[in-house]
């Protein structure tokens, strides 16, 4: 052993001292050394793929084609002024091919239909990762130096936010994330501020809470702020998950700050003795005057039926006093300035019906274990702490509580926030999908001390918030403006005069829009005027009616006086006229007989509006359109005409086609709809 | 009989041409042998005469030429990756993203690079440390290793200044901080930081004054530091054998380590 040993190690020392066999051994060593260079370019994985691809279409019918189509090498999208170097397709092979759309492994899958060509923005731009590199791992999960991981595709929406600031057709769920964004006050205490320089302007409507001891109980109050979704499965009013003490202590505040609004409580009416017929008479009267147009109430299924633009009132009588509700009923925006509610203007009678009819709507159960004891100084000093730390006036207008400003982290730039700046919880995956989604379902749970509060989202709507969120990001500030598309700017349009004040009282706003703001609810009047007749608009607002026979009537009589209707009428016909034509530059009537005979041909053979609208009831049997058969009671003829050429440049987005129609045309079909005055088809029998 | 190749060879050096290069002419004296040094401009930097013990890996274990070597080898991956390279915000993290994925061989040329550089850092210390225990910084060799401070410092600073160069942000951190600290100087602090950024902040001034000082001038200096660093070895006398010390002698009596190595 020993000296097999030695003598190995002196033929080493002997090898180490000749210094041509040591020279010639260390040139082959570095020569296979550096032949490795090359070799791991051949053997890259790219060209792995590429040379997969090539035997995979070789067994397929149209391999030659494809053939033809394949150009071997690294290649690239290459979009200098977006800043694009995605050499994606060097792996992707196929992604041009339409043919293998019906490849189901990657990476030969084709590309599904998009609206934008391949070519014109690159994959990065939606898919994110990283588009210069040519390995799988680190064009797809490299997240060193601020380079992004690759976007799971449930989540793909979002980047077409980064460009489309309005609401997208073929992107709900972006659109519903957004939606939400603004619905539930998200953007209450976190800005988000939008490319064209605008921010994003919150749409729930926070009730102001300065007089609410004229509105409701402490008792109430506990309840709703300890779990909102208790009293209503729709509120908007996230779960701070108080304690038991902070509820008291917030509701014993709220309570003690609140000073009496004069005129907001009226004497509540005495039970009535016939308490079935009036509750009856009630029920007909929140029918009749279409409360629930806007607001939900459970049935006995436990849906809910109604709108969503105010509360949920299945439990309001447990909530709101007599004597408040009856103020409100009789003039809301003296309670709420900002309220949506228009102001019915109901007879003492009538207030008393919907009064007792909506305080019946209560739920026994939901304030029978409140017992709260008197509140003492200490707890009101607290609550006062405790709404000033949770940020309650970031919402809520609270008298001696300022709203505070930028309460929680703005958000304009969170889809580009980077992984390395997230604190993650252990088990959760490190994507920053991850991160926002587990944010908005608990909140909390990234440290007991964070005031952020948690909503009763379903997976559906986080992920929607997600995509919303995931949508803001640098890249969106960074494109030219020329590519961006800003959503439509609500303006801030008020109507003036008497009938502003009127309108405004009436709210019509809420529903319609006007000179771009207001609802959407019901259609927009901006052109109001240039389209209906006096009379019509006048017997409408008097005793309105549905136009169409598919949909339910949502338009609420408001009992207006004869000079309350004039005054409208007159304002509307004379304010919202198009500047694109002359509404009265057509006659209503007098159109000669063989006109009107050549315009029902055109209806009944060459346009077949009968499809959609209805002239005869008797015959026709059109569900879609409006109702024509008083139409020529109702419309201008000038109206109807340029409406004819083209509807879309009277009522952007209705779904009446565009035909193209000569004037001649027009014109016959215009005299053929003014004879429709009384609902008996004239004209269309013959 | 002389082989072909050598019969060739010495016909070749007997040409007018040849002869008007290498002016030493043919013979195998050591007059002969020490003219071919001095008379060339490459190698009369070196020492005419060397212990052919020193030649050995014991002697030195090589690291000043290791040294020389990963230097050499720095300036060539390097002028080659000035290739692809742009000193300019946005390119610079994309020319090097495109090293890595698409110019062939270019992840193994920048790697070069970037491993000889280590190693160069690590083979001067190694250098130094084998000068400092083995004594050989004392006179008359004193000036040599204040040159040779000098080029560590000038190799730190090349590493230093390479760092921003792929401007990532490890990159851009490291280097905010380290200007950072050079603002802790007394007095002039911020002004070398200023005139180090050419500006406050690590911007595109930053990365083309530290693409110069890494390609140019710290480069410059360091070829002018190793001429002077390699003319001074032969000047001092040559390697440092510890025999040639006054008083070494009685010395390598008393000791058996060198008698040992000795066949």
């Amino acid at each position: 052993m020993q000296t097999n040993k030695t003598g190995f190690l002196s033929s080493i020392r002997a090898f180490v001292r000749d210094p041509f066999r040591m020279f010639g051994m260390v040139s082959v060593i570095l020569l296979l050394l550096l032949t490795i260079a090359p070799a791991k370019d051949y053997f890259s994985q790219w060209r792995g793929y590429q040379r997969q691809y090539l035997r995979f279409i070789g067994s397929r019918g149209d391999a030659v084609t494809l053939r033809r189509h394949f150009t071997g090498g690294i290649q690239q999208i290459w979009i200098p002024k977006l800043d694009v170097v995605d050499r994606c397709q060097s792996c992707h092979v196929g992604l041009a091919e339409a043919s293998l759309a019906d490849v189901k492994e990657q990476p030969f899958r084709a590309h599904p239909p998009i609206p934008h060509k391949l070519t014109e923005f690159g994959c990065t731009m939606c898919h994110r990762g990283q588009g210069a590199a040519t390995t799988v791992e680190e064009a797809h999960h490299s997240e060193m130096a601020g380079e992004e991981p690759i976007l799971p595709a449930r989540y793909i929406e979002s980047s077409c936010g980064q460009c489309h600031h309005e609401p997208l057709e073929g992107a709900p769920k972006l659109n519903r994330g957004r939606v939400a964004l603004a619905r539930y006050g998200c953007v209450h205490c976190h800005t988000i501020a939008l490319p064209e320089g605008s921010t994003m302007q919150a749409t729930d409507n926070p009730p102001p809470l300065s007089h609410i001891a004229d509105k409701t109980t402490r008792e109430w109050i506990y309840a709703w702020l300890k779990d909102p979704a208790s009293y209503s499965a729709t509120a908007t009013m996230p779960n701070f998950q108080l304690s038991d003490a902070d509820a008291g202590d917030i509701s014993a505040f709220l309570i003690a700050n609140s000073t009496p609004q004069p005129g907001d409580t009226i004497a509540p009416p005495a039970a009535s003795g016939d308490a079935a017929s009036g509750s009856d008479a009630g029920a007909s009267l929140y029918g009749e005057s279409f409360c629930a147009s806007c607001h939900a109430t459970q049935n006995e299924a436990g849906n809910l039926v109604g709108g969503d633009l105010g509360p949920e009132l299945t439990n309001v009588g447990g909530k709101v006093k007599p004597g408040w509700l009856m103020a409100w009923m009789r003039d809301p925006q003296k309670y709420d300035p900002q309220t949506p509610m228009p102001q019915y203007r109901w007879t003492d009678p009538q207030l008393k019906l919907i009064v007792s009819y909506v305080e019946g709507k209560t739920d026994p159960d939901f304030l029978a274990n409140v017992h709260l004891q008197p509140a003492t100084k200490a707890q009101i000093a607290h609550g006062k702490k405790l709404v000033i730390e949770y940020g309650c006036a970031s919402c809520h207008v609270i008298a001696g509580v300022p709203k505070p400003d930028n309460f929680a982290p703005e958000l304009s730039r969170i889809g580009s926030k980077p992984v390395v700046q997230l604190v993650f919880l252990p088990g959760m995956k490190h994507t920053l999908p991850a991160y926002l989604e587990q944010k908005i379902r608990q909140p909390r749970s990234f440290g007991p001390s964070l005031h952020m509060p948690r909503y009763n989202f379903n997976a559906g709507q986080i992920e929607d918030l997600t995509t919303a969120l995931l949508s803001l990001t640098d890249r969106s500030f960074s494109l030219p403006a020329s590519l961006q598309v800003p959503a439509v700017r609500e303006t801030s349009y008020q109507p003036a005069g008497q009938a502003g004040q009127l309108m405004a009282s009436l709210n019509c706003q809420s529903c319609h829009r006007i000179n771009g703001h207001g609802g959407t609810m019901a259609p927009d009047l901006s052109w109001e005027g240039s389209s209906v007749q006096r009379a019509w608009l006048d017997n409408f607002l008097k005793n309105p009616n549905t136009l169409r026979p598919t949909l339910i009537r949502r338009m609420p009589r408001f009992n207006l006086t004869d000079a309350e209707r004039t005054t409208l009428t007159d304002y509307i016909l004379t304010v919202y006229q198009t500047p694109a034509f002359d509404r009265d530059a057509m006659p209503l009537a007098g159109y000669p007989p063989q006109l009107i005979e050549q315009g029902r041909q055109l209806f009944y053979s060459k346009y077949d509006c009968q499809s959609c609208h209805m002239v005869n009831p008797n015959v026709d049997k059109g569900y879609i359109g409006p109702m024509l058969t008083h139409v020529g009671a109702r419309l201008n003829a000038a109206w109807i005409f340029h409406y004819l050429k083209d509807p879309q440049a009277l009522r952007p987005g209705t779904i009446e086609p565009n035909q193209h129609m000569s004037d001649d045309d027009a014109r016959a079909l215009t005299a053929f709809l003014m004879a429709q005055k009384s609902g008996a088809g004239q004209g269309a029998n013959q | 009989m002389p082989s072909p190749i050598a019969t060739a060879l010495d016909r070749l050096e007997r040409t007018r041409v040849w002869r008007s290069i290498f002016r030493s002419g043919k013979g195998r004296s050591t007059l002969h042998n020490a003219l071919v040094i001095q008379q060339s401009v490459f190698l009369h930097l070196f020492s005419v005469k060397v212990r052919k013990r020193m030649l050995s890996l014991g002697a030195t274990w090589y690291l000043g030429t290791l040294t020389l070597a990963t230097f050499l080898l720095l300036v060539v991956t390097g002028v080659l990756l000035m290739l692809y390279y742009h000193p300019s915000v946005p390119q610079a993290y994309t020319d090097v993203k495109d090293l890595q994925f698409v110019v062939s061989s270019g992840l193994f040329l920048r790697n070069l690079h970037r491993w000889s550089a280590h190693a160069m850092v690590f083979l001067a210390f190694a250098h130094m440390f084998r000068v400092f225990y083995r004594g050989a910084y004392r006179p008359p060799r004193e000036f040599n290793w204040v040159v040779g401070v000098v080029l560590l410092l000038i190799t730190l600073l090349l590493s230093y200044t390479g760092y921003l160069l792929p401007w990532d942000q490890l990159a851009y951190w490291a280097i905010t901080v380290g200007t950072n600290i050079s603002s802790a100087v007394p007095l002039v602090g911020d002004k070398i930081r200023f005139l180090l950024l050419g500006g406050h902040f690590v911007n595109a001034n930053a990365l083309l004054r530290f693409y110069v000082l890494h390609c140019v001038i710290l480069p410059l200096s360091a070829v002018l530091f190793l001429a002077v660093h390699f003319w001074r070895i032969r000047k001092d006398g040559g390697l440092y054998v510890r025999e040639s010390e006054p008083g070494a002698a009685e010395a390598a009596q008393t000791s058996t380590t060198e008698e040992r190595e000795k066949p």
